[in-house]
């Protein structure tokens, strides 16, 4: 067992921008990492994918920075740097030299308070393309590639946030004008929306400095609206809704997925706990059972996805082999989620153990420390929960599991979205 | 396995893609030579009594004094067995990783036998004289660590990451895998079916079908590099017990190993756990046979389309057989490379991408191993403008050896390489890795130490003659998967070479 001391400070500037230091010098690297409190879920009807598209956006110059010259800049000082955007949040991100933090601090705050000045449709037009050619790439053109889009829709309701894909539609990244980037922009880009973390080796009054002179005369903006739609949904789907798909592919799948608390509800590491029992490892349930013991399987993955509003999701994949019959692989994965009712204190320990390693491995990576703080500051107003992630899950115990997989795993809670090859039609 | 996480959902402004080189390394507080570069000026300072209505937000802000790391050394000494040992003490977290590295992977079989060196790191663990598969599964999360078995061209490992505290279980097992493997027939037969399986899924991944087209046009069949290192669905149908077991005692020898431990563990402690766990493991094991001949060559630009009916985009691949690892030519070939192709403001990845928006990403890399590795650049482009895709590839490529590069560009690429060093040195798994390249090309293990200074004296005659030596246009091997009857026309008009279709995936 070993117990987290990441140490962190927090503070907020007058505008509203939350900061969180963490100090740790022994390799010369700072990552500076931004959280906006901005994803998928609050993008308006007819705008799917727009959340995103404005985050390559956030790239294109601002009014102190001419386009490109952001990634110029940060990979000529030796820094990495990218953006993701998800469906409660947009986060953005660079590793420099720690002498290179300055640099980073300016091109965040220009961005964030001057950005509008350096848009124009050329922009748009070209970053329009990229992503879409993203889309093509990571789904249009992979196997089983619009699993997300089907699974999202069965599990969540048309009016849900969640109903629709991070990537979004064609048409909605078509239909995305300059307007909606500035609209989007004045609403959601405002330093009461976003959470700035600085982690690994830097001076800390120096830093804090830097931070006020760079985002402390960034106007704060107005209270974030509600998200758009209707987050409230019952917490089961309440039969087992279907989506088969006969698709060009060579092996079939099954998708099965729950719904289930959200992030932020204390059975939600009960669900981590159970996902881990059920696909993490070799020595999984599903591994165990599926591939290995009765082969209908040539692989498994499980995954409880960490969403905020309303509910979220807990799902199972497995692939079989060319000759296998969807049918038998969907009831051999329904059988080990009803089987979960028999989890055992085990198989429990095992799932927390594989979870400690890989958070404490993560850590080592500032980057990855920051981007932790930045997220449960922003989710839940609570960095200090990093040190406390392992004892969360250390409290679940088998009855948690046990009563997690009656109430939540059943027939009467899921999404069946089964790939069939052309070949087995 | 696939995995699902947050990525596979989630939009993201580029694919980091992790193709820029294969070894990198360390040492820095190299001296910035950014003098040349006019944005980049001495500023205003950024000391605590600036007060705001001081920022000049039109000026890029002032450097400070790059922080020192210097690289822990690396103890590397030899066991009586014939075991090398590379150990570096690092304790920041209570963290050890291991790795035991073996030369050969699948350099170490005839060609014929495609996907043996990976069939047999993946049966390691799959049953040992102690342990049934499931109890080595078992025994590795019970501690909460991880273990991995993996082939590539030139070596494979065994590589574990343990917390301090479990080390002593963990090279248990990692001893038991190693030298007790008995490969039980029932698990070899579900190992084998499982990666025909994947065979048929690449076969179904238009960037896989490019890849695997790519490196067997550029090798052919007789030699290791030509085929894909999971194997064929015939070579793996055709691979026995025997074959997998004779592999296994030619290579996971200890004369053929070495042990690259990173973390918080002294030499003694180690060692005394190293002659515990690995008592009675013994023998040279057989050096693996040499590499024949790749011609450096690619193909006079022929275009080999692979055929996919319907497919969203076109997955292009352009490159050559390029130079073997070579530890004084390293840096003016990762220089050369993040001018084309290597970081995100390359040339490549600006015109394809920024400039033009056929791409979500363009890239290129030297891949380099003992033998010649290919040179390789790529992308995924839309369908209706693979054609100028092409054209564009063949000029940036061509445009290193044409002109020589302007100052500005050449010191902002050494500049990446150069400052990015301590961030490849973050965990302990970085360190390990970075050595076990070392280790795998019999380079020196002080690579790092004058990695900035050599990075920084690249000069653009360098990039140049790099340039002639191995991104000559005219002789490049092209490689497209994508829509057939969409994009041959265009490609003949192009002119840039005789074009000629594969069909579709060789599982199908």
């Amino acid at each position: 067992m070993s117990d987290l001391s990441i140490p962190f400070e927090r503070h907020r500037l007058g505008n509203g921008l939350r900061i969180i230091l963490s100090h740790d010098s022994s390799v010369p690297v700072v990552a500076v990492n931004l959280w906006y409190g901005v994803g998928s879920r609050n993008e308006p009807q007819g705008r799917t994918g727009f959340a995103h598209l404005f985050e390559h956006m956030m790239f294109q110059g601002s009014a102190h920075v001419p386009k490109n010259r952001h990634f110029e800049l940060v990979e000529r000082a030796g820094g990495t740097l990218n953006a993701t955007t998800w469906f409660d949040r947009t986060n953005y991100f660079e590793s420099l030299p720690s002498n290179q933090l300055e640099l980073a601090l300016w091109l965040e705050s220009d961005r964030m308070g001057w950005m509008l000045p350096a848009m124009d449709q050329e922009k748009l037009d070209n970053q329009r393309d990229v992503v879409k050619n993203e889309k093509r790439q990571r789904y249009d053109n992979q196997p089983y590639g619009d699993w997300d889009e089907r699974l999202q829709a069965l599990v969540f309701p048309e009016a849900h946030p969640y109903h629709h894909t991070v990537i979004g539609s064609m048409e909605d990244l078509d239909a995305a004008t300059l307007d909606d980037v500035e609209a989007f922009f004045r609403t959601y880009y405002v330093p009461n929306n976003a959470v700035l973390t600085v982690a690994g080796d830097f001076e800390r009054s120096r830093t804090l400095d830097a931070i006020d002179a760079y985002f402390g005369e960034i106007p704060a903006g107005r209270p974030i609206p509600p998200v758009p739609g209707d987050p409230t949904l019952p917490p089961r789907i309440g039969e087992t809704v279907r989506d088969r798909v006969v698709a060009d592919v060579p092996l079939p799948r099954v998708i099965l997925a729950s719904r289930i608390p959200p992030y932020s509800s204390p059975e939600f590491a009960v669900a981590e706990v159970a996902r881990g029992v059920l696909g993490t490892g070799r020595a999984s349930r599903l591994y165990r059972r599926l591939v290995r013991e009765r082969k209908v399987a040539k692989d498994v993955v499980s995954y409880a996805f960490p969403l905020l509003t309303g509910a979220s999701m807990l799902l199972v994949w497995a692939t079989g082999y060319e000759d296998t019959r969807a049918e038998d692989l969907e009831r051999a994965v329904a059988l080990e989620l009803e089987g979960l009712s028999d989890a055992e204190d085990a198989e429990i320990a095992r799932a927390i153990a594989v979870t400690e390693t890989d958070l404490v491995r993560s850590l080592e990576r500032v980057g990855e420390r920051a981007d932790l703080l930045s997220m449960f500051e922003l989710y839940f107003d609570d960095p200090g929960r990093l040190n406390r992630e392992l004892d969360r899950l250390r409290a679940v115990t088998s009855g948690d599991v046990r009563r997690f997989a009656a109430e939540r795993l059943g027939p009467d809670n899921r999404a069946v979205l089964t790939y069939v090859p052309e070949a087995q039609r | 396995m696939r995995t699902v996480d947050g990525a596979m959902v989630m939009g993201t402004i580029w694919a980091a893609v992790s193709l820029v080189g294969c070894a990198v390394g360390m040492s820095t507080t190299g001296s910035d030579d950014g003098s040349g570069s006019v944005e980049v000026g001495m500023g205003s300072g950024g000391g605590p009594s600036r007060g705001r209505q001081a920022l000049d937000r039109d000026r890029v802000p002032a450097v400070g004094q790059p922080g020192s790391m210097s690289m822990p050394e690396a103890q590397d000494y030899t066991l009586d067995n014939g075991l090398r040992v590379v150990l570096v003490r690092r304790s920041a977290l209570p963290l050890v990783s291991l790795a035991f590295q073996f030369r050969g992977g699948a350099s170490g079989h005839p060609a014929s036998q495609a996907g043996l060196a990976a069939l047999a790191a993946d049966m390691i663990d799959e049953g040992t004289t102690r342990r049934s598969a499931l109890e080595v599964a078992e025994a590795v999360d019970r501690i909460g660590a991880t273990l991995t078995s993996v082939a590539g061209y030139d070596v494979s490992a065994v590589r574990m990451t343990t917390l301090r505290s479990h080390l002593r279980e963990a090279l248990d097992v990692a001893a038991d895998v190693i030298m007790n493997p008995t490969f039980p027939p029932t698990e070899l037969e579900r190992v084998r079916a499982e990666r025909i399986a994947r065979v048929i899924q690449r076969g179904d991944q238009p960037a896989a079908l490019a890849d695997d087209a790519f490196a067997r046009a550029l090798y052919g069949d007789a030699h290791p590099y030509g085929a894909p290192l999971l194997g064929t669905r015939e070579s793996l149908s055709a691979l026995t017990a025997d074959d997998v077991r004779g592999y296994h005692a030619a290579r996971y020898a200890p004369g053929q190993a070495t042990l690259v431990a990173v973390g918080d563990v002294e030499r003694e402690a180690l060692d005394s756990l190293l002659a515990e766990k690995f008592a009675g493991w013994s023998g040279p094991g057989e050096d693996p046979p040499p590499l024949p001949d790749a011609h450096a060559s690619g193909g006079g630009r022929t275009i080999y389309v692979v055929d996919r009916p319907g497919a969203a985009q076109s997955e292009i691949r352009v490159g050559r057989v390029a130079r073997a690892w070579d530890t004084q030519g390293y840096h003016e070939v990762q220089v050369t490379n993040t001018i084309l192709g290597g970081a995100f403001t390359s040339r490549l990845n600006m015109k394809l991408r920024e400039e033009k928006g056929y791409t979500y990403g363009a890239y290129s890399y030297f891949d380099q191993r003992r033998g010649r590795g290919p040179f390789e650049a790529g992308a995924a482009v839309a369908t209706s403008v693979t054609d100028s895709a092409v054209a564009d590839f063949m000029t940036e490529i061509g445009r290193i050896a044409a002109e020589p590069v302007p100052q500005d560009e050449l010191i902002r690429a050494r500049n990446y390489l150069a400052r990015r060093l301590p961030q490849r040195f973050e965990s302990v798994d970085d360190v390990g890795a970075r050595l076990a390249e070392l280790v795998a090309f019999d380079a020196p293990l002080d690579f790092y130490v004058t990695y900035v200074d050599s990075v920084l004296a690249v000069g653009a005659d360098r990039v140049r003659a790099t340039g002639r030596a191995e991104l000559v246009a005219d002789d490049m091997l092209i490689v497209i998967a994508g829509d057939r009857s969409l994009i041959e026309d265009p490609l003949r008009a192009l002119g840039v070479g005789p074009v000629e279709i594969l069909g579709r995936g060789p599982s199908s």
